[in-house]
């Protein structure tokens, strides 16, 4: 069964590209959750809808028009937090809903896009092109080099921002390719899961990493490998029981949640009695 | 030699009110510096500004550089009041922690012997060598605040700026915290510029004290702080309490001899 289900090329493709881009977010995601910025995702997956509906108007691919939108989107709401002081969750909220109103606009002007467009809205991990496989490959690489070369940056201004500054670290360029990288991740990740659960490759893993994990280069890892394992356990099941693979991968990441949380509380009531 | 911290001018605002105004002064080094003002009257502001976390008018130089231009941070040990981390579980131990005061190199993320032996010497020093493997947040806010006192500490820096770093400590803590402080400026040089309300407890330490109420009213001496006519007339009953403080019934703490001469 395993065998038949790998010998597919969709499937390869599709299992290829979900586990680049569930890799990617889930280590994006372990500083955004600590940075408390994890709801960046569902507002920036939002304004994927307004890329992949000019994309749809236009005949274009809705990835390469969704990338440059949702980045722009993403520094709007930088500014907004830097430049007019207004809290990081409400310009999310802002940008989320303007992503969202403009892509509601553009649809109904273009008398609405039926089925392509639900596509989007609820991932479609098994029609991924090649050409999605290689930016996820070229995303993660970049993403690889940023975390690797700048781990201690990283770490720092996630951890305390004033004090990091005071150690010459520039964190506004941290926060900043941080954001663009998620962007990019976002835009990607939207054919694996949807743009409605996009957030969600964000954030659980990273959640139950750090009910795992002990130190931070510890939940880096868990939460890499717990959203491998969702998309091959999620896709797998979608493919035996016929069920749409976004919602299934999300499941299976919200059974690996439960279970983490359970095995933490365990851990520490045995932690607690010796 | 320049001066550690120069301020010209600096003035700062938050939307329309201004919170610092025309502020101006140097610290030279081996200067133990008592920042001092009602809440409200900038202290806070005045330490994020010299160190460029905000953005302000005039200018500043450390070291005798430009602070935009500034690259030597390791010459600087900063603490804020509150750490923004507390609350968080952030999954990072106690010795990570204090590494992070250390200076680095991208893409050399391996932890050096002389890293590591300058962390546990700070550790030992700050008396939190006992919890060095132990996760930040699993510690109390104190024993928070003594792991973020030796990240502070762990890049040996020539200045120190602190603000209220006693806050969070219990007495015991405290006064070995202000011993440590005093041993680093006498024996070290090391320059320190500190936010407090404690000026009874530091004011022994203390070469100079400086008051900004939006504007900086006073910086000199302790005595000249303790004699001081123009404090106690332009702010009334917190200088006066501030004196009394240094007083003590008399005799003043901070050697100036002032208090019998004022109580006579």
């Amino acid at each position: 069964m395993i065998s038949e289900f790998l010998s597919y090329g969709f499937v390869q493709r599709g299992l290829l590209a979900g586990s680049l881009a569930a890799v990617i977010c889930a280590v994006l995601g372990v500083f955004l959750v600590l940075k408390r910025l994890s709801l960046i995702g569902d507002g920036l997956s939002h304004v994927c809808l307004t890329g992949v509906a000019a994309a749809l108007l236009m005949g274009a691919s809705p990835v390469y028009v969704s990338i440059p939108v949702v980045m722009a989107s993403s520094l709007g709401i930088l500014k907004l937090t830097e430049k007019f002081r207004i809290y990081g969750d409400a310009a999310i909220g802002i940008i989320s809903a303007a992503g969202l109103a403009v892509g509601i606009f553009i649809t109904s002007l273009a008398g609405g896009f039926n089925t392509d467009l639900f596509g989007y809205l609820f991932g479609s991990i098994l029609t991924v092109g090649t050409d999605e496989v290689i930016l996820c490959a070229v995303l993660l690489a970049i993403l690889l080099f940023f975390v690797i070369g700048f781990y201690r940056d990283l770490v720092s201004a996630s951890f305390d921002a004033p004090f990091a500054h005071t150690r010459g670290i520039n964190v506004r360029a941290v926060n900043l390719t941080l954001t663009l990288i998620t962007s990019a991740a976002v835009v990607l990740a939207f054919k694996v899961v949807g743009i409605f659960l996009i957030s969600a490759l964000l954030i659980i893993p990273p959640v139950s990493a750090l009910m795992l994990a002990r130190t931070f280069k510890q939940v880096l890892y868990w939460a890499a490998g717990l959203a491998l394992a969702a998309v091959w356990v999620g896709v797998y099941l979608s493919f035996v029981f016929d069920i749409p693979s976004g919602a299934t991968i999300i499941l299976v990441n919200l059974f690996i949640l439960a279970c983490s949380y359970a095995y933490s509380r365990i851990r520490n009531a045995y932690a607690a009695e010796k | 030699m320049p001066a550690v911290i120069e301020a010209n001018g600096v003035r700062f605002r938050y939307e329309t009110a201004w919170v610092l105004d025309n502020i101006t002064f140097q610290m030279q080094p081996g200067d133990y510096v008592g920042l001092i003002g009602p809440n409200g009257g900038g202290k806070t502001t005045l330490l994020k500004v010299l160190l460029g976390l905000e953005k302000a008018q005039g200018t500043v130089r450390l070291f005798g550089q430009e602070l935009d231009q500034f690259k030597d941070w390791y010459k600087i040990g900063y603490l804020a009041q509150k750490s923004p981390v507390a609350q968080s579980r952030f999954p990072i131990s106690v010795e990570e922690v204090v590494f992070m005061g250390l200076g680095f190199e991208r893409f050399h993320n391996r932890v050096t012997h002389a890293d590591l032996k300058k962390v546990y010497e700070v550790l030992a020093k700050t008396n939190t060598l006992s919890y060095a493997k132990r996760i930040f947040h699993d510690l109390s806010v104190g024993q928070q605040q003594r792991v973020l006192l030796a990240r502070a500490l762990v890049s040996r820096p020539q200045l120190l700026i602190l603000d209220e770093p006693s806050a969070a400590l219990d007495a015991g803590s405290r006064e070995d915290f202000f011993n440590l402080l005093g041993e680093l400026n006498t024996r070290y040089g090391v320059t320190i510029l500190l936010i407090t309300h404690d000026t009874g407890e530091v004011g022994k330490y203390i070469s100079k004290f400086m008051y900004v109420d939006k504007e900086l009213v006073f910086y000199g001496t302790k005595q000249e702080f303790c004699h001081s006519e123009k404090m106690a007339a332009k702010l009334g009953a917190f200088a006066q309490h501030t004196i009394d403080h240094l007083h003590n019934n008399g005799h003043c703490p901070l050697g100036c001899h002032c208090g019998e001469a004022k109580h006579d």
